[in-house]
């Protein structure tokens, strides 16, 4: 029963860095009906430049605000790399150029501070304070992460559903065309976008390095994977479904990883997503479109 | 320039130029080290492994971000079968790419159905997998120990049908199957495989108005991608006789992504000379090694917006879907119309048809016959729901309620290309042409579904497959005779003024040989002589017995063309008659006009 239980406690905390992945994915999704796909790359760089400066010494309140200001450029850059390639059309563009950033940040980290993995500083708690639940230990940072988690989606839900700039937001996303026709300033809607879901990355990056003790180049990429599963199981745009979708990859995973073998969670993970896309592709919590010919 | 260029082309795509090369090289390897041997080899099973991509992405229009699975597949299946079975290459290499080529057709299922971010992400999560089952099937695939030992020529412990193979040997091995596989794609990309995938790649749903189901097409797609990325894979693995999942993780994926993409998709001459740069800088020069993942991240980055279509697009002509030996055979013949044999004998019917899209009702029980040899006019104010109407007849929509016959058999509910391999075949109301295609190229694309061809002649180029060819293109000559387009014959549809886009796409709508052809305002933006022209094919259709619907506001153009008139407002049928009778008709007038009180209010 333990067993269990620490399997769906750890589910639960991946589940969530799942979410906040999700999100960040969903919040340019709705604005442009595209996928960032160096948006992992924007996770691991954030993560490892602290790791980085941490160990040289930097104070580390310093290196999150650098962090986060990271962030808000790399978020510009990709916007600004997609942009003419959103207008053309067709996803081949901004797949290839998305991901071309995201590799482009992968090499220029692998080659600044090495591809072995980077030692993350403990920042709120460390990886030693727990407490117990139902006769299992429980990291504080877990609880940090789904705190977290569940903070910032409500934010987000709320912003979208009572603010001005949320229902905008929810117009470009319904119809760009007719958003610019109304007068809404659709360009920096979608810049803001872009701006916020690199955020939203850099604080998953950050989260997930400080749960693992550990960054490398390579690991935005997984995770991309696991959100976007979690996005499309929640349907992509919707935070609630992203919350909901990152639980139940999570927990699934977890449960599959404890029970059967570590080595399937990414099948499992790709299992869910196939099985998603072929009974309802649109997710749990988005109502299918209506497309016209 | 492009007189210097179009010279260019023709001379590095000339088959002799080809073959001429391919002989020097193998003479070349006799003399040089066994290093370059090694990475002269390596370009060849990047081509191969390029060309995958090309028909995929390039012709299918299907991004795939793991490829480096299909690639792995192959690999580990000649490696485990020569290693662990003994079994010869001359089996287990054709095996490899058989293997590979299944995982593409299996992939190709849920890939089908999705498409933009979802295919990406999925063909990135297929990729993904496949690395981890390379890492955790240790018993098969020794793990992230790998598997050493694999026959391989640089160790001379490779033999083909038990002759061994040195390194020499087995260049010229590779060298052979990729001249063959080069060949063949040529072949089948210059036919009706080759414009049916491109078109799918273009329009899913014009397309499948001309009798192309994406479904099939993309299958063929996948399978032959896995196919070839299957060999390159089991070429890879007896040349480098060592096998770890390194080799196959997300970033072989991405390389091949680049060496295909900076090549020019769609071109395959583009992939060739791309392969060999890309296989060649890293091996040549340190300082590129060193930095290779953030140049491929810069070049992806930049490189569909700087050079959008690659290499090949800026040094070579842009690639053609027609043999010149088939367009030779063709002017040999007489160009003559073709009609379909039962034209003037079959209606197309459809009984209580109701179409809702969610809450809204676009059909409401509309009930109508085209009576065979008829002109009817579909008119009705915007919204009233012609293109439902039209788009549930093709099979491009289900009914919700209701059904539509095709005689005696009910179509309803059957997928578009099937309508349109039926006889009944329809136009757009925005042209929905091939851009980059010729009109020649489009219009051939019209008589896809009157092939009875496989793709595997059109492949070999067998003499049945161009015979059937030039048939076509010996019609298509007096199609555009009849339509005006002579003229235009080669040049691409994206530089063609409207008008004559219009008529292309009547025109290539007339190659499917319909017996029943429905025009969604075919004269929508045509000019005076234009129109007059349209009005000419039109009675020349009806002259020869088809059977059309004609969508139009245009009322002094039908005026003298139409047999019958049918009026649609807000989904339902409000008048059936004479356009005599419609002109004085109540309804109609108030459902363009609106009604005399609303009006004073």
């Amino acid at each position: 029963m333990s067993f269990f239980l620490s399997l769906l406690l750890a589910g639960i905390s991946v589940g969530s860095i799942y979410a906040l992945v999700a999100l960040g994915l969903n919040l340019t999704f709705l604005t442009t009906r595209t996928l960032n796909f160096g948006h992992g790359s924007i996770m691991m760089i954030c993560a490892i430049v602290i790791a980085y400066f941490a160990s040289l010494g930097y104070a580390v309140p310093l290196l999150l605000i650098g962090s986060l200001a990271l962030a808000v450029f790399l978020g510009l850059c990709v916007e600004r790399i997609a942009r003419p390639a959103l207008r053309g059309g067709g996803s081949m563009g901004w797949v290839v150029s998305t991901l071309g950033f995201g590799i482009l940040l992968q090499g220029i980290a692998a080659r600044e501070f090495g591809s072995q993995a980077v030692a993350f500083p403990a920042i709120i708690f460390s990886a030693a304070d727990f407490f117990i639940v139902g006769g299992v230990f429980v990291a504080y940072q877990y609880l940090v992460v789904l705190v977290v988690s569940i903070m910032l989606i409500l934010i987000i839900e709320l912003f979208l559903r009572r603010t001005r700039w949320g229902h905008a937001v929810r117009a470009v996303s319904l119809d760009a065309e007719l958003g610019v026709v109304n007068g809404l300033p659709v360009k920096l809607i979608i810049t803001m976008s872009f701006v916020c879901s690199a955020l939203l990355a850099a604080v998953a990056g950050i989260l997930v390095a400080q749960v693992g003790g550990t960054v490398d180049p390579a690991f935005g990429f997984n995770l991309v994977l696991f959100g976007f599963v979690a996005a499309v199981i929640g349907g992509m745009g919707s935070s609630v479904g992203a919350l909901v979708g990152g639980l139940i990859v999570g927990i699934l995973s977890k449960m599959v990883a404890g029970y059967v073998s570590s080595a399937a969670e990414h099948a499992v993970a790709f299992a869910l997503l196939m099985l998603m896309l072929a009974i309802r592709p649109q997710g749990i919590f988005v109502q299918p479109e209506v497309n016209k010919a | 320039m492009t007189a210097l260029r179009s010279h260019f082309t023709g001379v590095i795509t000339h088959p002799w130029f080809v073959v001429a090369l391919a002989a020097g090289l193998a003479f070349f390897v006799m003399n040089t080290t066994t290093g370059t041997v090694q990475i002269l080899t390596f370009i060849l099973i990047n081509v191969i492994f390029a060309q995958s991509i090309n028909v995929l992405t390039g012709l299918g229009g299907q991004i795939s971000l793991g490829h480096a699975g299909f690639f792995g597949i192959g690999a580990y299946c000649t490696a485990v079968l020569t290693r662990t079975y003994g079994l010869d290459m001359a089996v287990s290499i054709p095996l490899a790419a058989l293997l590979g080529g299944a995982a593409g057709y299996l992939l190709s299922f849920p890939a089908g159905r999705v498409r933009e971010v979802y295919l990406a992400m999925m063909t990135l999560g297929f990729g993904m997998i496949f690395y981890e089952v390379v890492r955790e099937w240790v018993s098969v695939t020794g793990g992230t120990m790998g598997l050493s030992g694999v026959p391989s020529a640089a160790l001379r412990t490779a033999s083909i049908l038990g002759v061994p193979l040195n390194q020499i040997a087995y260049f010229w091995v590779v060298l052979v199957v990729t001249l063959i596989v080069v060949a063949l794609l040529s072949n089948m990309t210059r036919s009706h495989v080759g414009r049916a995938l491109f078109a799918v790649h273009h329009n899913e749903v014009a397309a499948g108005s001309l009798g192309i189901s994406h479904a099939s097409t993309k299958r063929t797609a996948y399978t032959l991608s896995g196919l070839l990325a299957g060999l390159a894979g089991a070429f890879y693995a007896h040349l480098v006789g060592y096998l770890g999942p390194e080799s196959f993780a997300v970033h072989r994926s991405i390389e091949v992504l680049v060496i295909s993409i900076v090549g020019g998709l769609g071109s395959i001459a583009g992939q060739i000379i791309s392969a060999a740069i890309f296989t060649y800088l890293p091996e040549a020069l340190q300082a590129f090694a060193e930095f290779q993942f953030i140049v491929y991240g810069v070049i992806l980055t930049f490189s569909l917006i700087v050079l959008p279509k690659g290499i090949a697009g800026l040094i070579l002509d842009p690639p053609r879907f027609i043999r010149p030996s088939a367009l030779a055979a063709a002017r040999a013949r007489k160009p003559e119309l073709v009609w379909n044999d039962s034209v003037g004998r079959v209606a197309v019917k459809v009984e209580g048809l109701t179409k809702r899209f969610g809450g809204l009702t676009a059909l409401d029980d509309v009930s109508l016959t085209l009576k065979p040899g008829n002109i009817t006019a579909l008119i009705g104010p915007n919204g009233s729901g012609k293109s439902t109407l039209v788009n549930v007849t093709c099979g491009i929509y289900e009914p919700t309620e209701g059904r539509v016959m095709l005689g005696d058999t009910d179509i309803s509910g059957l997928p578009d290309y099937k309508v349109a391999a039926l006889g009944v075949v329809r136009t757009f109301q925005d042209p929905r042409l091939v851009p980059s295609f010729t009109v020649r190229e489009n219009l051939l694309l019209g008589a896809h579904c009157l092939g009875r061809q496989s793709g595997m002649a059109a492949a070999l180029a067998l003499p049945a497959a161009m015979r059937e060819e030039a048939e076509f293109l010996a019609e298509i000559e007096a199609v555009m005779e009849l339509t005006g387009l002579s003229d235009f014959a080669d040049t691409a549809v994206d530089s063609l003024p409207y008008g004559y886009r219009r008529m292309a796409e009547v025109a290539r709508a007339l190659m499917a040989r319909p017996h029943t052809i429905l025009l969604d305002e075919p004269a929508a933006g045509l000019s005076e002589s234009e129109m007059e022209m349209l009005g000419g094919i039109i009675r020349k259709m009806k002259e020869a017995g088809l059977t059309i619907m004609l969508i139009e506001h245009h009322m002094d153009f039908l005026n003298d063309l139409v047999d019958d008139v049918v009026v649609l407002d807000s989904g339902q049928v409000i008048y059936r008659g004479d356009i005599d009778g419609m002109r004085k008709d109540q309804a109609v007038i108030a459902a363009y006009l609106g009604q005399e009180e609303e009006e004073e209010v």
